[in-house]
């Protein structure tokens, strides 16, 4: 079960094995030179300014180089040695971390992008059930997590490793005293495992509280109309203060533990140092022990503190990444609604946009119905708009046509054929979208009025934005067509992006044509001009409107009234009036609102 | 703006004790860190070299057992115990002190906001989002403890412990010191060369950032477009792409931060070795103790961590900066609706509704663009006033202004003959209860989220408020009744549940005037004759302002007022209005006969 969960994240990983081989290599050298680092001052201490004999290996050295072992000429090497050894460490630990770096920001990127692809193609069940917002935080921070989890799985081996090299070297230097050193070894092991428990359960509460606070304030901006309106901002005030206070505790109490635990590592550390101090020292004055010998332990007792603190460290991460993990493995897991059967065969030709729509039934849940058995035919080149009341299934009823949701019940076809059985890419080419709110990108105006024809030339792209009433005021903007539109466009007008979204349905020339009130958030004035441009994009295509007013819906050939979720009338403007059913009653209501564009 | 930093400094100073013991443990703390190599020190040239102990430590020898050897090796090892007791203690007392003050002066700054924030008119927090907000409150708020225990703390201790090491190094040995001190410069010179890079190529990778998750959210956002133009591979592409960009970018950081560490360690490294070989060749002549030089090889080491400290101190003082600036704009914005000098209180009858009018009102969100027009409206006490409209006809807009979320441009709106704007604020919302489309719960219990407006109500009211919103039934059938925490945004119960809460919210509240908007508008037919009912008992012995799109909710109104384009078009009864043959005749006829054959199919 678990295996299963956690396999999509193994190709990862895998993509860079070499990487992580190369680090694994240099950390062992990493190990190696930190417990060599010390053996230069050994040498100045013991060799140059004490009298015991050099070692051996150095003699020769020293020897083909024609040099004497006088004490200056030791003072010298162990300076170089030192130099040396310093220097091949810090080179070893840069590379170690560019390395992890750059595999792990590779792996992360990897993730996030294929996070993004999958996302853009889970259908819209999925995104009604998760705002924005939160697949946004899966995507850019939970992404992170891939790479703490390697480093959480590598950290224990380089500890493992930097203690198996220093108790080499310290065995081989003097035996009692590196079992001293190293008996600390499972005593910091075992503090390690117990607090870094308890630190990992107080972090996690203490996060639980501060997201209590953040959702808090959330809520409460959110429903800021009832706040004021209740007159509550007093207690809420109150209520913040408590929250942040158990924060503040909890915060305290956090870092009274992590503090215990460093006390506890200290303690250890400084007994263990004054222990080998006082053995070493007794055995140096003894004379059965060089004092140079003596200074590599002390500094070996310091690099044992670091790794223990580094494993901690590590311990504390992993439980808030494997919730990041498994926020990760909910998208990479989901299986999408809207699938494409194996069978499904691209559309020959350019569709002729016969629609139709047979006995359909559609819920989000399962206990809401919106839509309750709608049979309707809409002929190649109609405009059919569809009315009724908020909450009848207009935006709902047009959305099954390019399969952002599958009906429950009965089957759309196009052209004839069911369009579960169109591949999906080429079913959606068929049909352009034009909807209350344009969804710009953040790329350039020409790349966003191409959006539907990346291949448009720069002439196709002007032509369009001209029969879309777009192209002067893209003139006029510094950087013309090569504007980029941060923010959703926000430095453009509502009717300005509107256009702009008529200027790429025109170029995508598709043969089916959605709007779902393109013109209901504007004034007016820009609204006649947007309707214009809609009229010109509307010549020749089979048009579905959904119309919160009625505006656009009294000059289509069919309105179709729904309500509840049902088809109630259907008819042409003038016979809708003429029935003087639930149509004539919304437009009589709603007809001093749009005088301005009564046409002929 | 100017000064920031002293603004946020105001926020430090209720905690100022814990911050000047802060401070204190800190120095404490360096004075540790610059005796720490001293047993050693003093083990290697007073006992195994045999050389008297320096003056300042000459006292050890009026320890018991002070001359001999072995037992002045105890002593000092024990000394070495201490100290590093001294060293964790502190640390663990200063991270206590730190986390405590810390946390207190953020949640100070954050509630501040908060506080200001929830004043703030509807104007203002129309134009804000709610998730930027939030992260001016939960984040950017850290500004003011970063700037004390980031950048002031550490700056003072730094600086301190420069100074205490090369005293201290200038007594030892003036030409060893020197030496020493000449890694200062070349690290404050790498500093000066790599703090500017490293500050170029983070911002570089936090723009990058910031481009990838516009482009990630933007394309979420516009699913419907994104599928429907068939574009899903070639923005996988962008974002793989910019994926690469900001992962090259953040390389190139990691590796400027990373030439800069191998920079600072080669200067140390380089140290170590000239100090080895000086010192060194010093020792061999006898005018430095071997001792010393060992004191001198770790301050060496201890010289990094300070320095390094100063370096990253502008990248600190700028982050704050950045914060403190988010935070000081939401403070200073003041579009709040002035609260009159002399406030009126008013003491409306309880049980038969307050007389409310409009008069001449205008008002629009922006100038020369009003939303309504020139409004008269009289609501005598206990009415039900119902108003039709098409969607922007200025009905939200209207009943908004009672409240005031808003003041009108012209006109005046009075409640028993009172101007709103003389009363004071909080007496004139204690008036008005809300029923809305959204019903705004909150993640607190059922009953306490029907006695939202009257914390003091016991259990007995709140179920009573519940059994008249017809509520009380579900509820007994939650997990823990009425203590049942409700989900966040009320997700777990139905739409008609949680309207059926803000109802009994509103009857508990029990205020003369009441604005319902659209309150059964997102339910389907059956739970809306279930909530009729309730809604009924609510609108007795009040004035209400009711906005709804259904003739059974509407047609038993006192008055209807038809709304276009800002205007009242036209008003009166039920029965005025059918009578009269307007827009509104045609409306309810049609409702009427459609109710009808719904009735006779059901």
């Amino acid at each position: 079960m678990m295996k299963v969960r956690y396999t999509p994240l193994i190709p990862f990983f895998k993509r860079q094995w070499a990487k992580f081989v190369l680090i694994i290599v240099v950390t062992v050298m990493v190990c190696g030179v930190t417990a060599l680092e010390p053996l230069p001052l050994k040498l100045l201490v013991d060799h140059a300014l004490g009298n015991s004999r050099p070692p051996a290996f150095l003699l020769q050295a020293l020897a083909i180089l024609d040099a004497r072992p006088t004490p200056a000429v030791l003072i010298l090497v162990a300076a170089a040695a030192s130099l040396g050894l310093f220097l091949l460490n810090s080179a070893v630990d840069a590379y170690l971390s560019w390395a992890w770096m750059s595999a792990g920001q590779r792996m992360v990127y990897d993730l996030s992008a294929a996070l993004f692809h999958k996302l853009q193609r889970l259908s819209f069940s999925f995104h009604v059930r998760q705002p924005v917002g939160d697949s946004l935080g899966r995507l850019m921070q939970d992404s992170w997590s891939i790479y703490s989890l390697a480093s959480g799985v590598m950290s224990p081996l380089q500890a493992v490793l930097t203690l198996l090299t220093i108790g080499v070297i310290a065995y081989r230097l003097q035996l009692e005293l590196a079992i001293l050193c190293l008996i600390a070894a499972p005593a910091l092991a075992v503090t390690s495992v117990i607090f870094g428990r308890k630190i990992k359960r107080r972090a996690q509460v203490r996060r639980e509280a501060e997201s209590r606070l953040m959702s808090f304030v959330h809520q409460t901006l959110e429903a800021i109309p009832v706040v004021q309106a209740f007159g509550t901002q007093a207690r809420n005030r109150q209520h913040f203060r408590t929250i942040a206070d158990d924060a503040v505790n909890l915060a305290q109490r956090g870092a009274v533990l992590s503090g215990t635990y460093r006390l506890m590592t200290g303690v250890l550390i400084a007994a263990g140092a004054a222990l080998i101090l006082y053995v070493g020292g007794a055995r140096v004055l003894s004379g059965e022990m060089t004092l140079g010998t003596l200074l590599v332990f002390l500094s070996y007792m310091t690099t044992l503190q670091t790794t223990a603190d580094s494993l901690l460290r590590t311990y504390g991460d992993l439980k808030p990444v494997q919730a990041s993990i498994d926020r990760v493995l909910d998208v990479l897991n989901s299986t999408d609604e809207v699938r494409e059967t194996p069978k499904a065969r691209r559309l020959g030709e350019r569709s002729r946009g016969h629609i139709s729509i047979e006995n359909v039934s559609f819920a989000y849940e399962s206990d809401r119905t919106v839509l309750t058995d709608v049979t309707l035919t809409i002929m190649p080149g109609e405009t059919v708009a569809f009315a009724g009341p908020s909450g009848a299934g207009k935006t709902t009823l047009v959305s099954l046509i390019p399969r952002f949701f599958d009906p429950c019940q009965g089957r759309i076809t196009l052209d004839g054929t069911d369009v579960r059985e169109i591949q999906i890419a080429s079913l959606r080419e068929e049909i352009s979208l034009v909807l209350q709110e344009p969804f710009l990108l953040p790329l350039t105006i020409a790349d966003n009025i191409a959006f539907g024809r990346p291949d448009a030339t720069r002439i196709q792209i002007e032509a369009a934005a001209e029969a879309a009433n777009a192209h002067k005021f893209i003139r006029r903007l510094p950087d013309g067509y090569n504007t980029v539109l941060t923010d959703r466009g926000a430095a453009l007008s509502g009717g300005e992006r509107q256009r702009l979204s008529i200027a790429r349905a025109l170029l995508k020339d598709a043969p089916i044509l959605i709007l779902d009130e393109p013109t209901s958030a504007q004034d007016a004035a820009t609204e006649a001009e947007i309707l214009e441009a809609i009229e010109r994009l509307m010549v020749g295509r089979t048009t579905l409107i959904v119309a919160h007013r009625l505006s656009t819906a009294r000059k289509a050939d069919r309105i179709v009234m729904l309500d509840f979720g049902r088809i109630v009338e259907t008819g042409t403007h003038k016979e809708l009036l003429a029935a003087g059913g639930l149509y004539h009653c919304l437009y009589s209501l709603q007809l001093h609102a749009f005088r301005l564009e009564v046409p002929a | 703006m100017k000064r920031w930093w002293l603004r946020l400094l105001h926020y430090a100073t209720p905690q100022w004790k814990s911050v000047s013991l802060s401070i204190l443990l800190m120095t404490f703390g360096v004075i540790l860190d610059v005796l720490k190599p001293w047993p050693l020190k003093l083990v290697v040239d007073s006992i195994l070299a045999g050389k008297p102990l320096p003056p300042m430590a000459a006292w050890l020898y009026r320890l018991p057992g002070g001359h001999s050897p072995s037992a002045l090796l105890a002593w000092l090892v024990a000394a070495t115990i201490v100290l590093f007791l001294c060293l964790w203690t502190r640390e663990t007392v200063q991270s206590y002190v730190q986390a405590g003050a810390g946390s207190r002066m953020v949640y100070h700054l954050g509630a501040d906001l908060f506080h200001h924030l929830q004043h703030l008119s509807l104007r203002f927090h129309g134009r804000n989002s709610i998730g930027d907000l939030v992260r001016r409150i939960t984040a950017n708020t850290g500004c003011v403890r970063d700037l004390v225990f980031a950048v002031f703390i550490p700056m003072f201790s730094a600086l301190l412990s420069l100074l205490m090491m090369f005293g201290i190094m200038w007594r030892l040995n003036h030409s060893l010191a020197l030496l020493a001190l000449l890694a200062a410069p070349m690290l404050g010179l790498l500093v000066r060369r790599f703090g500017e890079l490293m500050e170029e190529r983070m911002y570089r990778q936090l723009q990058l950032e910031g481009k990838l998750s516009d482009l990630a959210e933007q394309t979420l956002s516009a699913l419907p477009i994104v599928r429907a133009f068939g574009r899903e591979n070639s923005l996988d592409h962008r974002f793989s792409d910019l994926c690469r960009q900001t992962g090259r970018a953040y390389v190139r950081t990691v590796i400027a931060q990373i030439q800069f560490k191998i920079g600072a360690s080669a200067v140390t490294a380089a140290g170590t070795a000239f100090l080895l070989a000086i010192g060194g060749l010093q020792v061999m002549r006898g005018s430095l103790s071997l001792g010393s030089l060992l004191v001198f090889l770790s301050y060496l080491t201890s010289l990094y961590a300070p320095m390094e400290t100063l370096a990253y101190l502008s990248a600190g003082f700028a982050a704050a900066g950045a914060g403190a600036r988010r935070i000081f704009e939401t403070l200073d914005a003041d579009d709040r609706v002035p609260e009159p000098s002399h406030p009126k209180i008013l003491l409306a009858p309880r049980n038969q509704g307050a007389h409310v009018r409009l008069e001449g009102v205008t008002f629009g969100y922006e100038t020369g663009r009003p939303v309504l027009l020139n409004v008269n409206l009289d609501a005598q006490p206990g009415q039900t006033v119902a108003l039709v409209g098409a969607t922007g006809a200025g009905k939200s807009t209207l009943v908004s202004l009672l409240p005031r979320f808003f003041d009108p441009w012209e006109g005046r709106v009075t409640i028993e003959g009172t101007d709103i704007r003389e009363l004071q604020l909080a007496n004139l919302r204690e008036q008005i209860g809300f029923v809305l489309q959204d019903p705004f719960l909150l993640p607190a219990t059922v009953a306490d989220n029907i006695a939202y407006a009257c914390p003091g109500a016991d259990r007995e009211q709140i179920v009573a408020a519940a059994v008249a919103a017809n509520a009380d039934e579900f509820i007994w059938r939650l997990p823990q009744g009425f203590d049942t925490v409700i989900g966040q945004r009320g997700a777990t119960l139905s739409a008609g549940q949680r309207q059926r809460l803000s109802i009994a919210r509103a009857l508990l509240k029990n205020s003369p005037i009441l604005i319902l908007d659209e309150p059964t508008s997102a339910l389907d037919a059956e739970t809306e004759t279930l909530l009729l009912n309730a809604l009924e008992r609510l609108l007795e012995g009040r004035t209400s302002f009711m906005i709804a799109h259904r003739l059974s909710t509407i047609h038993r109104a006192h008055k209807i007022v038809v709304l276009d384009q800002g205007r009242i078009v036209e008003q009166g009864t039920h029965q005025d209005l059918l009578r009269s043959g307007g827009l509104y005749s045609r409306f309810a006829a049609f409702q009427l006969d459609e109710s009808q054959a719904a009735a006779k199919s059901a």
